[in-house]
């Protein structure tokens, strides 16, 4: 991913409310000395100037915003990609909420017309052969048709970025099968016609699958299952939130996998990660909002 | 194999031993008529049931030969029904046919939960096009007996269609499910609908045939137009079954075919024990004998 930001030769500057966060600054810190990156940092300038110290950073790498509150500060960071005085909005110590709430404020923040809004992740798991994108760990907790094709879009927009030009993507359900207890299965149904009339786009779609014929042809083989996505998708698209977002930490914790995400449905990429994330996951988002901006 | 017309059922029964068909409530001229032309030509072995007096003076009026006919004298028609019901369910006659009745006091009978001739299937309707601009014969179910099937009751009367079309040396008919638009639409429940067999059939759960659809008319039937619209199907242009969204539909388009296209039309009720022609009153001899040929070559 850095050699693909690299090889974008533009800075891009990015706006982060509530910056003084360790992990975040390092983070930024590490895009800013790569040459990719210009920050932007708003919230309380004696802490994030104390934080930068604490880190041995130089705090005149950045701008500084100074703000009262982490409402403020999400805002003004909305506000200043909203004008173009930013290209990229990051969430740093504010709750999920009370960003998110700045960001599809009607008036002033930073939604699409008409757009849904979701998540994508790109995880690097050494399992893999390839980069994998997944969505929604994180906005939609069940998402119904629509938004299923929105989800989709988002994911392949992504996948096609990273250079896949069409991408696989496999609607993940439990079984292959399609069943009346498996009400999403009839989405993917619906939304595999759609992609082959060409009405959902670039990409080979294919579910509903579970995730061994979705990611592993010997299953293919065993099963015996004609599928064109054949255990080889670039995407995974999970029937809800509280399916993909497990699927992911599990990655995470127990097969050393690496997640990047993005908000999805704005006009200007909005970086939200947990305030937990390492350094390294954040840099990674960081690289990849500057290769979708 | 293919069916370019419908005189290619007889292929089908020529191969195999005589069909027995009971005609019940059997007074009736135009079924009559068809039947003894059907049995005069080798197709079926009949057995009327009905008023004796009543076939003999129309077979008299109108010059049938029936020596050697099986009649079973019974001038209650409703006990004619049951009789040839009875006769069929005991394996006794291979093909049942409505007379002189209506069509909803013979279901009554077939659908009898002791003695009628029920499977557990959905019964459907299914009827086989002969139309000149069209190279082959065109199966289209279900145009008159199934209202408004839900999905559930699309795949049975798919299945039966499709196993009627195995029988009668279809290895893997092409079936198209017909919408107004080709494309997948969330305000069209058939497109929908079109899409769920679809995958169903890729999942191999709805066997032995190969499905797509939403297909516009014009898709399904005209390889041109799929190819102008920029379709990539295995059925589009050369669908063998068009399934109907509903039976305003079916049932408009069978009459604009036999009306306007002067198609040919034979059509029999699917999913009992055996196929039951059940022509209405108002269709001509000539559709009645097809349908006794098409009942007689699914009846296998």
């Amino acid at each position: 991913m850095e050699e693909k930001v690299l090889a974008l030769k533009k800075k891009h500057r990015i706006a982060i409310a509530w910056a003084q966060d360790s992990n975040t600054i390092s983070a930024i810190h590490k895009a800013v000395t790569k040459g990719f990156v210009e920050a932007i940092m708003i919230g309380k300038s004696s802490e994030i100037i104390k934080t930068c110290r604490a880190e041995g950073i130089d705090e005149k790498l950045f701008t500084l915003i100074e703000v009262e509150d982490e409402n403020r500060a999400s805002v003004e960071a909305v506000r200043l990609a909203k004008t173009g005085d930013a290209d990229i909005v990051m969430k740093g110590l504010v709750g999920t909420d009370r960003f998110l709430k700045a960001v599809m404020d009607k008036e002033n923040g930073l939604m699409a017309s008409n757009a849904t809004l979701s998540y994508v992740g790109a995880i690097e798991i050494p399992a893999y052969h390839k980069l994998l994108f997944i969505t929604d760990p994180a906005v939609i907790p069940y998402p119904d048709l629509d938004q299923k094709i929105s989800m989709a879009g988002y994911a392949i927009e992504m996948a096609r970025k990273f250079g896949v030009e069409k991408p696989k993507i496999a609607l993940i359900g439990a079984s292959e099968k399609m069943g009346r207890h498996f009400e999403n299965s009839a989405d993917y149904a619906v939304m595999c016609k759609m992609a082959e009339r060409g009405q959902i786009k670039e990409c080979i779609m294919d579910g509903p699958l579970d995730l061994f014929l979705a990611c592993d042809k010997k299953s293919i083989e065993i099963k015996g299952v004609e599928t064109p996505v054949n255990g080889d998708a670039d995407i995974l698209l999970f029937p809800s939130l509280e399916s993909c977002n497990p699927f992911y930490k599990g990655l995470m914790l127990f097969a050393k996998g690496e997640l990047a995400g993005l908000i999805r449905g704005t006009i200007k990429p909005v970086i939200v990660m947990s305030r937990s994330e390492s350094e390294k996951s954040k840099y990674f988002c960081v690289a990849l909002s500057c290769l979708m901006a | 194999m293919v069916l370019k017309n419908l005189n290619d059922l007889r292929r089908i029964v020529e191969g195999g031993p005589r069909k027995k068909l009971v005609l019940a409530a059997a007074q009736d001229q135009h079924s009559l008529g068809a039947v003894i032309k059907a049995w005069k030509e080798n197709i079926i072995d009949p057995i009327l049931i009905g008023d004796k007096e009543g076939i003999q003076n129309i077979c008299l009026e109108n010059n049938y030969d029936i020596t050697g006919l099986p009649i079973i004298h019974e001038p209650n028609t409703e006990m004619s029904v049951e009789k040839a019901v009875r006769m069929t369910s005991s394996r006794q006659a291979d093909i049942l046919m409505k007379g002189m009745i209506g069509s909803s006091t013979l279901l009554k009978c077939v659908l009898n939960k002791e003695w009628g001739l029920r499977t557990g299937n959905l019964l459907s309707h299914f009827a086989l096009f002969e139309v000149e601009t069209y190279h082959k014969v065109i199966a289209v179910t279900d145009v008159a007996m199934n209202i408004a099937p839900n999905l559930q009751e699309k795949i049975a009367i798919l299945n039966n269609s499709v196993k009627c079309l195995n029988k009668l040396g279809y290895r893997m008919p092409k079936v198209a499910v017909l919408g107004a638009v080709e494309m997948v639409n969330e305000n069209m429940e058939a497109t929908l609908h079109a899409a769920l067999l679809s995958k169903m059939n890729q999942r191999d759960q709805i066997k032995n045939c190969i499905i797509d659809g939403p297909l516009a008319f014009d898709n399904a039937i005209s390889l041109e137009s799929a190819k102008h619209k920029g379709i990539r199907s295995e059925v589009a242009g050369d669908t063998d079954l068009l399934l109907m969204p509903d039976i305003e539909v079916g049932n408009v388009l069978y009459k604009s075919l036999v009306f306007f296209a002067k198609a040919k039309v034979a059509s029999i009720i699917l999913g009992a024990l055996v196929p039951i022609v059940l022509t209405s009153r108002s269709d001509s001899e000539q559709a009645k004998f097809d349908s006794i040929l098409l009942a007689a070559a699914a009846s296998k």
